[in-house]
């Protein structure tokens, strides 16, 4: 066999390396701040950037897509190259890849704060920046499966199972959950609507938890825990077993976000058992990764990187044991809608995501710089200082979490809710905020101990650009399986049938689950009093879409006495027919708004109590937390843009009359008119063209149209 | 004794599969643990009873646990003494504390208060009547059409008619609620 010699790119690892710390201190940044602003609302500053609902997906979409995006790059152009023996398959689309996932980056950091969302949870961007999503993704995919191909090693490692699964399935969902028709350059339309558009987002958001936070990062452990440990893997079978029920089960786990909702109950089930089922699956990956440090414990008490990775993988456990615990109905009655939720993707998040990229970056980084650790001691005060974080940031919010909901369904004897102000339940809450700011902090702390660090290890070194390695050159083989061979051996060493393998089995659940949604009428009931919003409600919709009110404000009434009596009547699937996107939330920071309209409601407001209390919530209500939002009574409301918006909703079949996007405008102003006369009537002076009166339209629309038909009868 | 020395004789039961090395990674033949596939096949099996029972053979639906939820709380409630048509004004200094608590706790003065977003209690001017009937009334069902909530769903007929007495014997014409000015028929 030939000997040849060929050069790892450590220039690009270093490129994704860097841009890991820096995107990871910005959403670490702007965690910090959304906390704050949950405890201190005049911490939104009255500017309409700077608000939670428009930071909030912001902190989302740069811990996910840039901190851990870049992160599983750094892991991925580094441990490709070394398992597959050869340097990566096109310098070119690396760096295409790199700028464009970059640029990607500072799009979404310009766009989501100027509110251009498709309010749709780890899918906000707009469309533009999808289509460049894709077009980035499908580079890094043919740069990773080009690499495979010219590999010079026969077989193909675990940890690039990971990477495969995540490639494929990544760009299914993503191209299947964000399908939007365009209105204008920076708006476009979810082309589901309602449950069917929840089922794919949490088909999408779920499955972005398991194939962009979870599968790439038990690649990244495969490879970086064993090497640091200088173990070996302390089981290939479990490998083969919980890689394979892994990515065939997680895919079908999305409905249980949507437990006790206006789902079919045999989609919650799928949620409910599909969720059970992973937890062994999950924990195969932690206990493969806990068990190949036998023999290494002693290392660990000396070694940061290997007390990140313990703990790391310990947090995956968590929450691996956390999330089918969340998926049991019982459970889920009392966790979901509170900070629970929140506490859960944390010890994932800062826990799993967070150390493991830390362990790596500690143990990669002196190695392409050629140089030592600039301090192993500060790297272990990171570890303690970023533990003692997560602690003081999870604790409370589980506290606050159970807190709350006992508020929320607790009765008196006399038959009333214990606690009818909401308000109640939040300023319980709120000193438990003040230790997340704590914990928060900690945690922000350690990250920049981490990133002087790195810095200074990079600056005493110099980085390996090129790295020499060598390898003999794969020789030809038989397709067909050999004699003792077992099938898996089979096809680890022929790649592409192992990724259609992959394929088949993300799809196979995606089909089940969705195909049906989408086409059997039977599962959304419809209810013939539903009918299209008006132009004002609509564009009232898409200023409530644009402020991220999602973020805080469910719109999903469960079928539990406490949210009926709360609320009023639960929410059915059929009133939601025409909401592209469907809004109903998946935090209660505020109350429900579901059926805000409903005069004689339980939670009817005034047209003026809505404009006080979007002016000067504080006023309303001292103790609120909720933003001021004093810009949508100075703005006018876009008038031009509103028959483009009913010509694309007709257009997704929202049955508007033929050419009513020329009449529009002159209903816009008619209602307009009227909510305005009747602001003026309670001494309020606004003029009808403004964006509150479109809010206030849609606000007062909420919950109203199951009513129409029992009040004609 | 060397880490290495201490880590074989730990995993003497375990080999090292032969042609498996991944730039130095090895892996061991080691079988996953029994329990941890014990649990996932008992998890299957569980999965397979639960979508049976509430899926196939017809268990409760999210909406048959509602409607059992919703009949028990109503067995389960006091029945009020008295309604609007039987309500009588209270003067006692106790009941009128009560109301004074209330008032202040229950959300009245967000509205009625400096805010002036609800008409003003402390004049002379009432737009729904001034008896405690009509107080008791307004307070009980509301006038959604104006953005006064109905209080039943908060407050027992006991409370309702403690706040209203509150407002008809200590609020009223104290002119000290907002500053919104007369609105509805002098009393």
């Amino acid at each position: 066999m030939e000997q040849q010699t060929f050069y790892y790119d450590n220039k690009i690892v270093r490129m994704f390396g860097g841009a890991t710390i820096l995107w990871g201190l910005v959403g670490v940044l702007v965690g910090l701040t959304i906390a704050t602003q949950l405890a201190f609302p005049a911490a939104n500053f009255n500017l309409p950037w700077l608000t939670f609902g428009r930071l909030r997906p912001l902190h989302t979409n740069a811990i996910i897509f840039a901190f851990v995006g870049n992160g599983i790059f750094t892991a991925a152009y580094y441990s490709m190259q070394r398992l597959l023996k050869t340097r990566m398959y096109s310098d070119f689309l690396g760096r295409f890849h790199f700028w464009g996932w970059q640029l990607i980056i500072v799009a979404a950091a310009i766009t989501l704060p100027l509110g251009f969302t498709e309010a749709k949870e780890y899918a906000e961007l707009e469309w533009p920046i999808d289509i460049a999503v894709v077009i980035v993704w499908i580079a890094f995919g043919w740069n990773m499966l080009g690499t495979i191909a010219i590999r010079r090693t026969r077989h193909i490692y675990v940890a690039i199972w990971f990477y495969i699964a995540t490639f494929i399935t990544i760009a299914v969902l993503y191209l299947v959950n964000n399908l939007s028709l365009p209105v204008s350059l920076w708006k476009s339309y979810s082309v589901y609507a309602g449950v069917q558009d929840g089922l794919v987002q949490w088909w999408y958001g779920h499955n972005a938890v398991a194939f962009f936070l979870t599968t790439p990062m038990l690649g990244l452990m495969y490879y970086f825990l064993p090497k640091a440990a200088n173990r070996p893997v302390y089981s290939y079978k479990l490998s083969i077993i919980h890689f394979w029920a892994l990515i065939f089960l997680y895919i079908w786990a999305g409905p249980h976000h949507l437990l006790y909702q206006a789902l079919p109950g045999w989609a919650q089930s799928m949620g409910v058992v599909f969720s059970v089922m992973l937890l062994m699956p999950s924990w195969g990956g932690m206990v493969n990764g806990l068990l190949t440090l036998r023999g290494a414990w002693d290392r660990v008490r000396d070694s940061a990187v290997l007390k990140f990775f313990v703990v790391g993988v310990t947090a995956y456990g968590m929450s691996t044991f956390e999330g089918p615990l969340l998926s049991l109905k019982s459970v889920n009655a009392i966790s979901h809608f509170t900070d629970w939720t929140i506490a859960h993707v944390h010890i994932g998040g800062m826990g799993w995501n967070g150390f493991m990229i830390f362990g790596m970056i500690y143990w990669l980084w002196p190695r392409i710089f050629n140089t030592k650790l600039k301090s192993e001691k500060l790297a272990n005060a990171h570890f303690w200082i970023g533990t003692l974080g997560i602690i003081f940031y999870a604790v409370p919010l589980y506290w606050a979490a159970i807190t709350q909901a006992l508020m929320w369904k607790e009765f008196t004897p006399e038959g009333f809710l214990a606690y009818p102000n909401f308000m109640e339940t939040v300023t319980q809450i709120l000193p438990m905020y003040y230790l997340r700011i704590v914990g928060g902090s900690l945690y922000v702390t350690g990250f920049i101990l981490f990133v002087y660090n790195v810095m200074a290890t990079a600056r005493s070194g110099k980085l390996i650009a090129d790295e020499e390695a060598s390898a003999p050159a794969l020789e030809k083989m038989s397709k067909k399986r050999l004699p003792g061979e077992t099938p898996h051996r089979w096809v680890e060493r022929r790649w592409v049938p192992f990724t259609i393998w992959a394929f088949v089995a993300i799809i196979i659940g995606s089909i089940i689950e969705i195909v049906p949604m989408l086409m059997v009428k039977s599962n959304v009931p419809t209810i013939s009093s539903v009918t299209p919003y008006t132009p004002l409600e609509l564009a009232g919709r898409d200023i409530y879409v644009r402020e991220g009110c999602y973020t805080c404000h469910s719109q999903q009434i469960r079928p539990f006495r406490s949210e009926t009596e709360r609320y009023g009547e639960y929410s059915k699937a059929g009133e939601f027919v025409y909401d592209h996107p469907y809004q109903w939330g998946s935090r209660r920071m505020g109350p429900d708004l579901a059926r805000e309209g409903v005069k004689g409601g339980k939670i009817y407001k005034s047209n003026a109590w809505h404009y006080n209390h979007m002016l000067r919530p504080q006023d309303v209500n001292p103790e609120s937390v909720m933003p001021a939002y004093p810009w949508l009574i100075s703005d006018q409301l876009d008038m031009d843009i509103i028959p483009a918006k009913i010509r694309a909703m007709q257009a997704l079949g929202v049955p508007y009359p033929k050419g009513y996007d020329q009449k529009a405008i002159a209903d816009v102003k008619a209602q307009a008119n009227g909510i305005a006369a009747d602001l003026k009537n309670n001494n309020i002076d606004v003029k009808s063209d403004r964006e509150i009166i479109a809010l206030i339209s849609y606000l007062q629309r909420l919950g109203t149209d199951i009513f129409k038909e029992t009040a004609k009868k | 004794m060397a880490t290495e020395e201490k880590y074989d004789q730990a995993t003497q039961d375990s080999k090292l599969m032969i042609d498996h090395d991944y730039d130095g990674i090895k892996e061991l033949d080691n079988p996953p643990p029994p329990w941890l596939m014990i649990i996932f096949y008992a998890s299957i099996i569980w999965s397979v009873f639960y979508v049976f029972y509430y899926d196939v053979f017809g268990g409760p639906t999210q909406y048959d646990e509602y409607n059992t939820e919703m009949a028990e709380a109503i067995d389960n409630m006091p029945k009020s003494t008295f309604d609007e048509a039987h309500v009588t004004l209270l003067t006692d200094a106790s009941s009128l504390a009560e109301g004074q608590k209330i008032y202040a706790t229950k959300g009245c003065v967000a509205c009625h208060g400096a805010s002036n977003i609800g008409p003003d209690l402390t004049d002379k001017y009432w737009i729904h009547g001034n008896t405690i009937k009509d107080v008791f009334r307004t307070i009980k069902y509301g006038v959604p059409a104006k953005g006064m909530t109905p209080f039943k769903d908060q407050m027992t007929d006991k409370q309702i008619q403690e706040v209203a007495s509150y407002v008809l014997v200590k609020l009223k014409g104290t002119n000290s609620g907002n500053t919104k000015g007369p609105q509805g028929d002098e009393y």
